[in-house]
């Protein structure tokens, strides 16, 4: 028998009171400080305009994170790099939670050359116009990498279903 | 534009572990947190969390947050006109035990006002955050208090189309957990996605 699971409620405006104590600049899992990259990015809303209020949780199978945007829709945050599966290209799973969205939203966050990993069984999902959205780029660095996302309208960020 | 469907990988399906390192003496108690008691009812929240195939959720960290008895968060962008209460912070976490059960102590939250549609109020609720086994099944979710005549005019609250999984948000007064000359109880139980779901690791299209 299956049950039906509690259904999502939005996280509101204050969130923050329940969650910050989570917040994290780094994940959980116990990696060497070596293995950790950067990533920074804003995001924006359906007219670029920056989202101060939103959390995004981190996800990979060896480490957790989880960062407010700020008062200008900026975050930061530093991750341990995940192990790589050998049909996976390196990624981290993206859950993004703010007040109107009744469930998070779902992606993902790619590291490293779209061409190289063009084989990735997920990003062959994704029409190729909109692949790009899910890829941070270096930003001059090589543990320092940039990502946006945008919630809706141009440039959309691809948004996954389970 | 339209989500796109994708199979369950290792990381959707195994999460992040939170253990009792987590958990500091009190975070269940949100009437213990600072040096006197807070204002208002006090009451005992508890539950089960399961699995879609009604297997408990062990070990599943549970983050709560509400406003105080008066309608008033504890965060400086809440401007409602009503009273700081300097003996409550309005947030916890537990993690559930190995049948899946969860409790904690707080007090009643007020309804506040939102200026949402005119003359706009929130029922009262406590907000809800749970890991389960991994992402599919992240939830977070708002617990109601039955009998409240706000319920109907709540549009957060009436987002959920089905009727009935409105109703299951709305805990049960508990006798078995109301404790003599201490506190009320309610019940609320949660179900978690992502029971049975099985890890496909070279999922290849």
């Amino acid at each position: 028998m299956k049950f039906i699971p509690t259904a999502s409620q939005t996280v509101g405006p204050f969130f923050s009171i329940g969650l910050a104590p989570l917040y994290q600049n780094s994940s959980t899992a116990l990696a060497s400080s070596e293995n950790k990259i950067t990533i920074h990015g804003t995001v924006y809303d359906a007219d670029h305009l920056p989202i101060p209020d939103a959390v995004l949780e981190f996800w990979s199978a060896d480490g957790f994170a989880r960062v407010p945007t700020k008062d200008d829709g900026t975050f930061t945050v530093s991750v341990d790099l995940p192990f790589v599966q050998s049909t996976t290209a390196l990624h981290f799973e993206v859950l993004i939670f703010m007040r109107g969205l009744l469930k998070p939203v779902y992606t993902r966050v790619y590291l490293g050359n779209p061409e190289a990993t063009a084989s990735d069984a997920i990003l062959k999902l994704v029409p190729q116009a909109r692949v790009a959205t899910l890829f941070a780029a270096s930003d001059g660095s090589p543990k320092r990498f940039v990502w946006n996302i945008v919630m809706q309208g141009e440039n959309e960020t691809v948004f996954f279903d389970l | 534009m339209p989500l796109i469907l994708i199979p369950n990988s290792l990381a959707t399906v195994n999460g992040p572990v939170f253990g009792d390192e987590m958990i500091q003496p009190g975070d269940s108690d949100l009437t213990r947190q600072h040096s006197g008691e807070p204002l208002g009812e006090r009451i005992i929240v508890t539950g089960k969390v399961l699995d879609d195939d009604g297997h408990p959720v062990r070990g599943a960290l549970l983050e709560i947050w509400q406003a105080n008895a008066a309608g008033r968060y504890k965060h400086k962008n809440d401007n409602h006109a009503a009273p700081l209460d300097p003996n409550f912070s309005g947030c916890g976490r537990v993690l559930t035990d190995n049948d899946g059960r969860y409790s904690f102590v707080t007090v009643k939250p007020g309804a506040y006002p939102w200026k949402n549609h005119d003359n706009a109020w929130r029922p009262a609720h406590i907000h809800f955050s749970l890991f389960g086994a991994g992402l599919i099944s992240r939830l977070i979710t708002q617990m109601y208090f039955p009998g409240d005549p706000l319920l109907a005019f709540d549009p957060i609250f009436n987002s959920i189309p089905d009727e009935s999984a409105r109703l299951r948000l709305i805990s049960a007064f508990d006798w078995p957990t109301t404790k003599p000359q201490h506190a009320l109880g309610y019940r609320f139980d949660i179900i978690l996605r992502g029971g049975n779901s099985t890890p496909m690791e070279s999922y290849r299209p």
